[in-house]
């Protein structure tokens, strides 16, 4: 093991290592202290985002398997801010909340340690045990609050069949094993790239690809594998939806395209056709269904399925545009999604969930700073120009459009404006409605405020300046496929 | 002078709405004071900008450029030529005067109100001076929220239904523009080596025929959503009912030029073949819309549906003169787009008056208010006879020209003719539904009691509405103030489409004017 291995695996290793200092903290912990536990974790993370961002430009590998390529290093970078935003968010709102702090923070952690691993491997075996590493934190998180029934239901739902898509997946990579004779993305590339004439080869890869693209599927939530989406959502305490939908969907992507755009790129005439079906019916699906929901949470479930649609759509475009439109918007969704979420915790208490959209009204003469918040953060799922979504659908079309996909593309913006309907539909009850008893609606903690004015700052910053975001997103992707 | 004077004009506003926001929540007259105070600068700005403004020249001018996302082709490009000159001096001047006339009206949240109305106008401008067809979306688009934003929460009773159609029938049109603004700025990638937006770029791209059919129609659709042409127009009745007066005012009086601003700066210079090749077919549309609009217009019980279903008669009278692609046509189109913003936008306020006083719209609750409310019925008959394009009014330099324009259109059909005879029938029908509406209004004994004790002008009002009758009239009788800095902008664009669509028409001479006057004389 050189200074090299070992350098790259330096991020993912602070994280860990903070999850730890947490749990310990915990373990010492008197009933009745306090613990800064989320301090911690921002040390963790602050650490990681350093040591990443010291090695931008090197492309070093360790042990073989481990790739810290400015890919890797820039999804290491969004995956720890995500958790620092939502670290922020949840301070305060899940005291209120009943949640026991330090779990829910070492959990956060050692998941975020996963997806950092994920976007940074370049073996498939090891994309499994990242997978597996993230997605244990998340069952967990889902049902921390084990008061609640639709807690715990959401995550055993999320958890079964969660462990039913990871079957899936070991089975592609068995499969695609079975055919390279090897899980290394680089050699299966070279492989599939030279197995046009061998029908039986090309048989088990088709296998592979699609058991693998099941895999991803679900971790995006894309249709037909989205069911749980709504469910573990709905129930999971409000800040954990936050981060599952950002920064679980970010790591999976950021191993959807390394898998997608290296090894099985040679196959992509193979499976452009059904990711097309896959992205169309996802984008259609999620706005269709979220047109008819009364949950906001469930509402914003079937916006990230949608969402997801979005991003599929750079995988499909392929081009260095493509690439580095799925990384801007990752970002984008994150910064929009998190406020959003933030915004729904701060105005819940443990016994009375701030989720429907009823509850919303008249939001805005009670709390007008919270109700302005959430409008901008909608705003930007809905994609409005001068807010980072509209940059992120801008950027994510336009590589659609030049690859030629244009009925994606219209679909895409059809679609996008179907979403409005139901952003906007939150939009009317806090502004245009009144007939809320007042006073019912607590404050939001100072930290987690902080939290939010950073995503709304965020939001316009990258809104009206994304040149450096995304010239930074392009360079991430040129050196790699 | 050196001064950024178009970014001021977007600026400006901006800034004050914001600066509007930081009042006090309960000094409410403080809050329209500097509102309306902002808007006035912002007025006064804009006429600097036309005193700067060289009107001999076709080209864009008091330009600027500042890179904004060089990688992708984006600048922040911004410059007028003689047309949208005349439309930002047009929204500055309704804007003041659309605060001015909520200053009773509303009384909730006068802040956002404000914050609202004056970014609305920063977006409206911003528009009309965007030069880059990125930062063109960007406002188009932005725009929306505030309107939409107005019209839920001051709106009258089914305000949130008529505001969230108004914002998705326009959306639903913009974004299928968003990717054919993509696919260009990709050509010019293909075609240059780098991508671009900037549109006068753009307009040097050649592009296949069969392509550029669709992209026109992307773009088209776009703009005959927010024109409206008819059968997209059926999102205004419901916005202009149940917008606030200011709304209404300035959603006929600046909003609705969007559409037809669009056409003649993008659509129809981006894609002069396609333009050329359907140029007929939106005419005739535009024709149905006139006499449609005028008919619905006709048995309206409402008075605000009135107004707004004139309007969709009214711009399709602008419409037909942007079809015609010859310059007659298209400089009565960007008169009558000014006229029409005048006196609807004074049809708004008059009839914002009249339902402050007796909070209902329809035309039965009225009757014999010449009695009662004379300098109110003289405004309302100066608006109502503007509207109807009386010569000596703006309307009829503006509807005159473009007949004259239209009977000679740039048509591949041969029966511009038959075109321009249908519209002037509705030219008549407008007379005869503003005259009725009118005479039901304001003439004849009092029947409704309630009516007995209305109030008439107060000062605010006057100045609310004087400015918009002076106007009506000046443009009526100098039109060549207007006519003038435009003139050169227009033949230039007229060039630009039909020179390279194909070969100009030769028939561009006007006739003799005798003919038209005719059909001004029907009315």
């Amino acid at each position: 093991m050189t200074r090299t291995d070992f350098a790259t695996i330096v991020p993912v290793l602070i994280v860990t290592l903070s999850a730890c200092a947490v749990l310990l903290a915990e373990a010492f912990r008197r009933a009745g202290d306090r613990m800064p536990h989320g301090l911690f974790g921002i040390i963790g993370l602050g650490g990681a985002i350093y040591t990443s961002v010291m090695q931008w430009g090197l492309n070093r590998t360790g042990f073989g398997v481990i790739v810290a390529d400015d890919y890797a290093l820039f999804f290491n970078v969004a995956i720890c801010g995500m958790g620092l935003l939502a670290i922020l968010l949840s301070s305060g709102t899940a005291e209120r909340d009943r949640l026991p702090l330090g779990e829910y923070h070492a959990l956060m952690l050692f998941s975020i340690a996963g997806m950092m691993l994920m976007g940074s491997t370049r073996d498939l075996l090891v994309v499994f045990v990242a997978l597996e590493i993230m997605s244990l934190g998340v069952y967990v998180l889902t049902a921390i609050k084990r008061s609640s029934e639709e807690g715990a239901e959401a995550g055993f739902k999320y958890f079964v069949l969660g462990g039913f898509s990871s079957a899936f997946f070991l089975y592609g990579i068995a499969l695609a094993y079975a055919a390279t004779g090897s899980t290394k993305l680089d050699e299966i590339g070279l492989l599939v790239a030279s197995s046009a004439q061998q029908p039986d080869l090309v048989l088990l890869l088709m296998l592979s690809t699609i058991l693998l693209l099941v895999g991803f599927a679900f971790k995006v939530s894309a249709v037909p594998f989205h069911m749980w989406t709504p469910d573990a959502y709905q129930g999971a305490p409000t800040l954990v939806t936050g981060f599952m939908s950002t920064a679980v969907k970010a790591a999976a992507f950021a191993a959807f395209a390394r898998v997608f755009l290296t090894a099985l790129e040679p196959f992509r005439s193979e499976w452009l056709p059904i990711l097309s079906a896959v992205a169309g019916l996802t984008m259609v699906l999620g706005t269709v269904v979220g047109v008819a929901q009364t949950n906001v949470k469930r509402m914003l479930a079937y916006s990230s399925i949608a969402h997801a649609g979005y991003m599929l759509l750079g995988i499909l475009a392929a081009s260095t545009t493509g690439k580095a439109a799925i990384l801007f918007y990752v970002v984008a969704y994150a910064v929009t999604n998190l406020g959003a979420f933030g915004v729904l915790a701060a105005l819940s208490t443990n016994d009375r969930p701030h989720d429907e959209i009823r509850d919303f009204a008249g939001l805005w003469t009670e709390r007008p700073g919270m109700a302005a918040l959430l409008t901008v953060f909608l705003l930007s799922l809905g994609g409005f120009p001068l807010t980072v979504g509209f940059i992120g659908k801008w950027y994510i079309f336009s590589a659609a459009v030049q690859q030629g996909l244009i009925s994606l593309a219209v679909l895409g913006v059809l679609t996008s404006v179907v979403s409005v309907f139901f952003y906007l539909r939150v939009v009317v009850m806090m502004y245009m409605t009144d007939d809320h008893a007042p006073g019912q609606r607590p404050a939001a903690p100072r930290i987690a405020l902080a939290g939010m004015l950073i995503a709304v700052f965020a939001v316009f910053y990258l809104g009206v300046l994304p040149g450096e975001l995304l010239s930074v997103a392009k360079a991430s992707v040129t050196n790699l496929f | 002078m050196n001064m950024p004077i178009l970014t001021l004009l977007v600026a400006l506003p901006f800034a004050g709405g914001a600066a509007v926001l930081l009042t006090g929540r309960d000094r409410a007259s403080l809050t329209r004071w500097l509102a309306l105070g902002i808007s006035l600068v912002t007025f006064v700005l804009s006429l600097m900008m036309w005193a700067q403004f060289d009107s001999t020249q076709g080209g864009y001018q008091l330009e600027e450029v500042h890179s904004w996302m060089p990688d992708f082709g984006i600048s922040y490009h911004v410059g007028i030529d003689g047309i949208s000159l005349l439309l930002v001096v047009l929204t500055t001047f309704l804007t003041p005067i659309a605060l001015l006339c909520s200053w009773e009206s509303v009384d909730q949240r006068v802040r956002e109100f404000s914050f609202f109305m004056l970014a609305l106008e920063a977006a409206m401008i911003g528009v009309f001076i965007s030069l880059d067809l990125f930062l063109f979306y960007v406002f188009w688009d932005a725009m929306l929220i505030p309107m939409y934003f107005l019209i839920g929460i001051w709106g009258y009773d089914r305000r949130i239904y008529a505001s969230i159609k108004f914002i998705l029938y326009t959306m639903a049109g913009s974004v299928l523009m968003l990717l054919a603004i993509l696919w260009l700025a990709y050509q010019h990638q293909v075609v240059h080596g780098v991508p671009s937006f900037d549109l006068e770029a753009l307009r040097t791209l050649a592009i296949p025929g069969g392509v550029q059919t669709w992209l026109f129609l992307a773009f088209a659709v776009a703009f005959a959503i927010k024109v409206p042409l008819f059968p997209f127009h059926t999102w205004l009745p419901d916005a202009h009912v149940e917008a606030p007066t200011a709304g209404s005012v300035i959603l006929a009086g600046v909003l609705l030029k969007m559409g037809t601003y669009g056409l003649l700066r993008f659509a129809f210079p981006l894609f002069p073949q396609a333009a050329m090749t359907f140029a007929p077919y939106i005419a005739i549309l535009a024709v149905i819309g006139i006499v449609y609009g005028a008919l619905v217009a006709m048995v309206q019980p409402d008075l605000k549906k009135l107004v707004a279903y004139s309007s969709v008669s009214h711009l399709g009278i602008v419409v037909l003169g942007l079809c015609a692609m010859n310059v007659n046509g298209v400089q009565g189109a960007v008169y009558q787009m000014l006229a029409h913003g005048i006196s609807t936008g004074g049809l708004f306020l008059v009839v914002g008056m009249l339902s402050d006083r007796r909070h209902t719209r329809l035309i039965a609750e009225f009757g014999g208010l010449k009695a009662v409310a004379p300098k109110l019925v003289a405004a309302f008959l100066l608006v109502t006879l503007a509207s109807v394009a009386l010569p000596g009014t703006n309307g009829f330099v503006g509807e005159f020209l473009i007949l004259i324009g239209a009977f000679n259109g740039q048509f591949d059909v041969t029966n511009a003719r038959y075109f321009t005879a249908v519209a002037a029938t509705g030219v008549i029908l407008s007379a005869v539904y503003m005259l009725w509406m009118f005479q039901r209004v304001n003439y004849g004994p009092i029947t409704n009691p309630k009516n007995r004790g209305l109030r008439d002008l107060s000062v605010r009002e006057w100045l609310v509405i004087g400015p918009v009758c002076a106007m009506a009239i000046f443009m009526g009788v100098f039109p060549g103030v207007f006519l003038r800095p435009m003139e050169p902008a227009v033949k230039r664009t007229v060039e630009s489409v039909v020179g390279s669509g194909r070969p100009a028409n030769t028939k561009v001479d006007p006739v003799p004017p005798k003919k038209a006057v005719v059909v001004a004389e029907v009315r």
